[in-house]
């Protein structure tokens, strides 16, 4: 079963596109990993999920609903987002009771022996809390809520790197426990990429790839060598990255077509063939540039 | 993971439990709005004074009509607060739809108002207290609670009722200015203009009319049929305009 599927989905904000024509499917008990350059439109695609915004055109059903105003996708669905709006006259005990009250899934156990882990006290209020305590709360809300979907907003915005790899844990624990479909847009694609089942990428509002982890490692080889045997190596092929280190070498991002025996003889003309990493093809599919910052300064 | 079900009055119901423990703040200006106004009523609301050589005579009223005011305008700000970004996106934290969220926010000004309705009747017991302590040992004509129970029901029913009105109007208006803020202009300016151009016009126009129409209602089934009916309308008109709104931070 889909539980999210989208057509077409366009979301036009005062003339720019923040979402242009966007087609995918989410499949049910996934983690998919949400990733794109700033305003790539992570956000407002998880935000036209949750049902906050209404999409300009095509179609997007959650759980076979359209999410705006739909009382059933919202107690199905939560999102979790670090421009939360939670009410300022409860403290965080009494946000967790509200919240345990509108969830009927709700762990009450865990959000407090999270909360007691995190040295969150009970007392406090929201808006008193740091970016990254925020953060930490959120997450608890998100886990603890157990909803069919769950969508995390840059999580670990402001988490120290102690806090987010516990985070990444728990996240894997609870879900292994209890399986459900989580959306997860994040710019720490190389923390979260074991966690991840599926990558949904997404740039300038349209969807560019959505594939297994597994097979985006492996789309991609790295190229290293003598410039103008790289450059003989790569005429025909789908160049993805090029960058020049030193004089006469260069390393090239190119489509994993290669075939043993070509690897091979690639090899035998004195080229370093490398895996690309998920984290690092995605920065240079989501590139405007194919040379990225350093065209830039290059001016002739 | 098995998906829920859930109805429309059961999310209601959460939110409306939720809302008064998180919106709690305005009852603490609903304490202070109405002190402020009995300490205004001290000095009387009206009076005369007279004599000659040998005597003189000085007549006050007392009444907590400055506390009825003071808590129908709290009605009207309360009303907006709660349409203001900070509260509104506070629903969409947890379950919600923009129906249930209206909902629950005239069920919430509907509790509201009377407990404004109630206490600004009964400031007025407060203010006799004041006076006699504090400011004159003449004893004050009144009745007591006793005597007429009627009385006082009656008046904090109706005082009740035009508290929600305003909090009807200004749910309206608070949906207006969500929509374009350029009814933040426009609001007042219509308003105050529409009473400057029927002094200079020196005749009583729509606004004195919707005065007149309300608060000199003599039948009191009449009464309540024009309230419920009024509040209901501006009600509809904010749950129509807001079923569109976006939530944007």
């Amino acid at each position: 079963m889909s539980v999210i599927e989208c057509n077409g989905l366009t979301k036009v904000y005062g003339g720019t596109k923040a979402l242009n024509n966007l087609s995918f499917k989410i499949e049910e008990n996934k983690i998919t990993g949400l990733i794109g350059r700033n305003g790539a439109g992570k956000t407002t695609l998880l935000k036209i999920i949750a049902g906050l915004i209404k999409e300009t055109a095509g179609e997007l059903k959650v759980f076979s609903e359209k999410p705006f105003n739909s009382l059933q996708v919202s107690a199905n669905v939560i999102f979790l987002h670090d421009q939360m709006n939670l009410p300022t006259a409860l403290n965080l005990k009494e946000l967790l009771e509200t919240a345990a009250s509108f969830y009927p899934n709700w762990d009450r156990e865990l959000a407090d022996r999270l909360l007691d882990y995190f040295s969150l006290n009970p007392l406090q209020h929201y808006n008193g809390l740091s970016k990254g305590m925020k953060s930490t709360f959120n997450m608890i809300l998100g886990l603890s809520a157990r909803v069919p979907l769950t969508l995390f907003d840059e999580p670990t915005s402001g988490m120290d790197a102690a806090v987010r790899k516990d985070f990444y844990r728990a996240l894997l624990k609870d879900y292994i426990a209890y399986p459900r479909t989580i959306i997860i847009s994040s710019h720490h694609l190389n923390e979260i990429e074991d966690l991840l089942e599926d990558i949904l990428l997404v740039k300038e509002g349209k969807e560019l790839h959505h594939m297994p982890v597994a097979d985006l490692k492996e789309w991609a080889i790295g190229l290293q060598g003598n410039t103008a045997v790289i450059g003989e190596w790569t005429k025909n092929k789908e160049v993805i990255y090029t960058k020049s280190i030193g004089i006469d070498q260069s390393y090239v991002v190119v489509r994993n077509h290669f075939t043993e025996t070509e690897g091979q003889r690639a090899r035998n003309a004195g080229i370093d063939i490398t895996p690309v990493t998920a984290s690092d093809l995605c920065v240079y599919l989501t590139s405007k540039t194919k040379g990225g910052i350093d065209d830039v300064f290059n001016k002739g | 993971m098995s998906l829920t079900k859930v109805s429309l009055t059961n999310v209601v119901k959460k939110q409306y439990v939720y809302k008064l423990k998180a919106y709690s703040q305005v009852f603490m200006s609903l304490i202070f709005l109405q002190l402020l106004a009995v300490f205004f009523s001290l000095n009387g609301v009206g009076g005369m004074a007279g004599g000659d050589e040998s005597i003189d005579v000085e007549v006050k009223y007392f009444s907590s009509d400055y506390v009825t005011a003071f808590t129908m305008l709290w009605g009207f700000i309360t009303a907006i607060l709660i349409t203001t970004k900070a509260y509104r996106n506070d629903d969409f934290v947890f379950v919600t739809n923009r129906v249930s969220s209206n909902l629950s926010n005239a069920v919430f000004l509907l509790t509201a108002s009377f407990i404004g309705g109630i206490t600004a009747m009964l400031s007025s017991y407060l203010l006799k207290v004041i006076i006699y302590y504090f400011i004159s040992d003449v004893p004050i004509k009144s009745t007591t609670i006793l005597e007429a129970p009627l009385e006082l029901l009656l008046g904090i029913f109706s005082t009740f009722l035009y508290i929600f009105l305003f909090c009807a109007l200004g749910y309206l208006v608070g949906t207006l200015v969500q929509i374009s803020k350029a009814f933040t202009v426009l609001l007042p300016a219509a308003f105050f203009g529409g009473l400057i151009l029927d002094g200079l016009r020196g005749k009583s126009g729509a606004i004195a009319y919707v005065f007149e129409f309300f608060f000199t209602e003599s039948s009191l089934p009449l009464f309540i049929v024009k309230i419920i009916v009024s509040a209901g309308l501006l009600f509809s008109g904010a749950f129509v305009l807001s079923n569109r709104l976006e939530v944007r931070a």
